[in-house]
């Protein structure tokens, strides 16, 4: 008997040293977080491969030099030092930031109150009204923006209806080329995510308590301002948020409708990497400019964590 | 899991009865098609198509009308200028053939992109004008063609006759008069095209420290001026036909296609001299496509249909002397081309490589001026 138990114990012994499938299966059936990390790994491959590394090496190219052709690998901080040299970086860093906040606020007021009919007035075919509000980004981002330099443009749609009208007898030059074009331009490109957050929001928000609201003697007014805003602000921060990144860095709206004066920080970096063959200099430029996005979205989530704790 | 018809997905669809399961299952079944007929196409190709690297503009069958009778048409990727196309090239862009200009290329083969050009393999190289194919600005140290002479012509000021007065100088393009109606191409060329109004003539291409910092103020004032910097030439030819602009940087094409549509324009010749341009094709060692699509390519556009197209539409001129056999005399004649391009380029102001650094300053300087620093 004793005989038999040591060759079963043998026999297992061996299929456990010679296979290495039934090993790396005992392995994953011993600690949950392998397996854990075998469901996570296409997509940490993907983030690995496509987010990591590249902005490792964006990270890497700012620490180095480009002389004409090379690429000198010292570690050095002149790209960094460059920056706060020359004022033109940080003027036309807060610029960006400023008109993408402009941006943003512009997106939610117009958003909003397209997110809040949906939500309250529409009773049928919601997903139809959801469905056209996208319509719009079923076209290229760039023919939106093509688009707008129509509408804006000097024998543009607003112009000549204007001129028609005999409202004006010359075009009015103000309209294109500058930042405010850029805004808005920005605010018609993003306004779909802004509007699908606050409808969610909107939507979530518990009927019944309008409808007490009411019953204990709120106008509309009131009830609006004291249960519907404070209940969708989260749909509101996180729409703001997702303007307000991705704008910062645009370079394409700027450089198609900004003319001189709508230039952002976006378009440096593409001339850095591009015509002015400095990648060094615009990876640092890319690096600060992340930097300054967090430290400011950061900031503005701790605000609002810390406003919601006092309430 | 069941496989559903499309209507039943329909119906689960919109009464929200699919599970998370299905509807993954149905995205990854649509997104999986496109992919597999993808590489089906791929494998049916023959030989692969060579990717051209051209200026907008540049991609109609119309300019190289042999190789697309007998192969259809390349793939084609475009760049603004030449800075942005050979930084591309040089960071590993795939791009078998380009569209550099004699003072440009040498940037690209100092980095060891270009290929010696095989002359022999070209059955119009014999037909192109002998003063080009010997012209020193399309070989490098050794004699080794890295440029075939294709388009040339001149840069200069298009404008308006009706609403514009004053003398043809490159100084039309620093005239405060014409507030917001000016416009210049959105390149360091604006740092040239002050050198040259300042009086630098020729050493505008090579500019000192000093000198930069002299034109300096001309080119802010210019920035303030310009109703926009342009990076496509339609957008001059759309906004000086409206009025909208009234002198602008540009090409021969502009003026030609300015007044083909019965616009009153000109094309200056300024009193500190017109600039002229030979620009062609060169061959990059990083492309992947076919070596012989590639000559042909070459061939093609060097062939008298391309240069009559060219020449007739486009308003450039061609390096294939046949092509003005063919051409309209009168078309000719409007253009007011010498009959051997050698005769202009030697004349006006040869566009000229700059020196690495000073370009490198010369974008940087103009990157500041453009955002009002």
């Amino acid at each position: 008997m004793s005989d038999q138990t040591q060759a079963a114990g043998t026999y297992s012994q061996a299929e456990e040293q010679t296979t290495f499938g039934f090993k790396l299966r005992a392995l994953f059936l011993k600690h949950e977080w392998l397996r854990g990390y075998l469901l996570l790994s296409p997509t940490l491959l993907v983030m690995i491969c496509l987010m990591c590394v590249p902005l490792f090496m964006l990270v890497a190219y700012s620490f180095w030099t480009q002389n004409y052709l090379d690429i000198d690998k010292t570690f050095t901080l002149a790209n960094y030092e460059a920056y706060f040299q020359k004022p033109i970086y940080a003027a036309l860093m807060f610029k960006s930031i400023r008109m993408s906040l402009y941006c943003t606020f512009a997106t939610l007021l117009l958003a909003y109150p397209m997110a809040y009919f949906i939500a309250f007035k529409v009773t049928k075919n919601k997903l139809i009204w959801l469905i056209l509000i996208t319509v719009p980004f079923w076209t290229s981002y760039l023919l939106r923006v093509f688009a707008w330099k129509v509408i804006l443009g000097f024998n543009g749609v607003i112009n000549s209806g204007l001129i028609s009208l005999g409202i004006i007898n010359e075009p009015l030059e103000f309209l294109l080329y500058n930042p405010t074009a850029v805004v808005l331009t920005l605010a018609h490109a993003w306004a779909a995510f802004a509007i699908l957050p606050i409808y969610v929001s909107l939507e979530k928000i518990d009927r019944s308590l309008l409808e007490a609201a009411t019953d204990l003697g709120d106008t509309p007014k009131e009830r609006f301002w004291r249960v519907t805003w404070p209940l969708s602000l989260p749909g509101v921060i996180a729409a703001g948020l997702l303007v307000f990144i991705p704008t910062v860095g645009d370079y394409v709206t700027p450089k198609l409708v900004g003319g001189t004066t709508g230039i952002m920080i976006g378009n440096i970096v593409q001339s850095q990497f591009g015509k002015a063959n400095n990648w060094p200099m615009g990876a640092a430029l890319s690096v600060i400019s992340m930097l300054m996005i967090t430290i400011l979205v950061v900031t503005f989530i701790a605000a609002t964590n810390r406003a919601r704790a006092k309430n | 899991m069941k496989r559903m018809g499309i209507n039943e997905f329909q119906d689960k669809l919109f009464t929200g009865k699919l599970d998370r399961r299905q509807a993954f299952g149905a995205l990854a079944a649509v997104g999986v098609l496109p992919t597999v007929m993808t590489f089906g196409a791929g494998r049916a190709r023959a030989a692969q198509q060579p990717l051209v690297l051209e200026w907008s503009g540049y991609e109609i069958p119309e300019l190289y009308p042999p190789y697309a009778a007998k192969h259809g048409e390349p793939d084609f990727s475009f760049f603004a200028t030449e800075q942005e196309m050979a930084t591309k090239i040089r960071n590993g862009y795939p791009a078998d053939i380009t569209h550099p200009c004699a003072d440009s290329w040498g940037r690209m083969d100092d980095g060891g992109l270009l290929k010696a050009i095989d002359t022999s393999r070209l059955t119009n190289w014999p037909d192109v004008f002998e003063g080009l194919r010997e012209h020193h600005s399309i070989h490098d140290a050794d004699g080794n063609v890295k440029m075939i002479p294709a388009d040339w012509g001149n840069s200069s000021i298009i404008y308006r006759t009706d609403l514009y007065d004053g003398e043809e100088s490159w100084c039309m393009l620093f005239d405060e008069r014409y507030e917001g109606k000016l416009s210049m191409l959105d390149s360091e060329s604006a740092l040239l095209v002050a050198g040259l109004c300042h009086g630098f003539g020729a050493d505008s291409f090579n500019m000192t420290d000093e000198m930069l910092a002299e034109v300096r103020p001309l080119v802010e004032k210019q920035a303030r001026l310009v109703r926009f910097y342009w990076g496509d030439q339609t957008e001059v030819e759309t906004a000086m036909a409206s009025g909208e602009i009234v002198a602008a940087y540009a090409w021969n094409s502009a003026v030609k296609s300015l007044k083909d549509q019965g616009i009153p324009v000109a094309y200056a010749v300024p009193k500190e001299g017109i600039l002229n341009w030979l620009c062609g094709l060169s061959i990059t060692n990083v492309g992947t496509g076919d070596e012989d699509l590639v000559y042909e390519y070459l061939d093609a556009w060097l062939s008298p249909e391309a240069g009559k197209f060219l020449l007739e539409e486009y308003g450039y001129g061609h390096a294939n002397k046949i092509t003005f056999e063919i051409s309209d005399p009168q078309k000719i004649a409007d253009l007011g081309f010498p009959s051997d391009p050698v005769e202009m380029l030697n004349n006006g102001l040869m566009f000229q490589p700059y020196d690495p650094v000073v370009l490198e300053k010369m974008v940087d300087m103009f990157d500041e001026v453009k955002i009002g620093l």
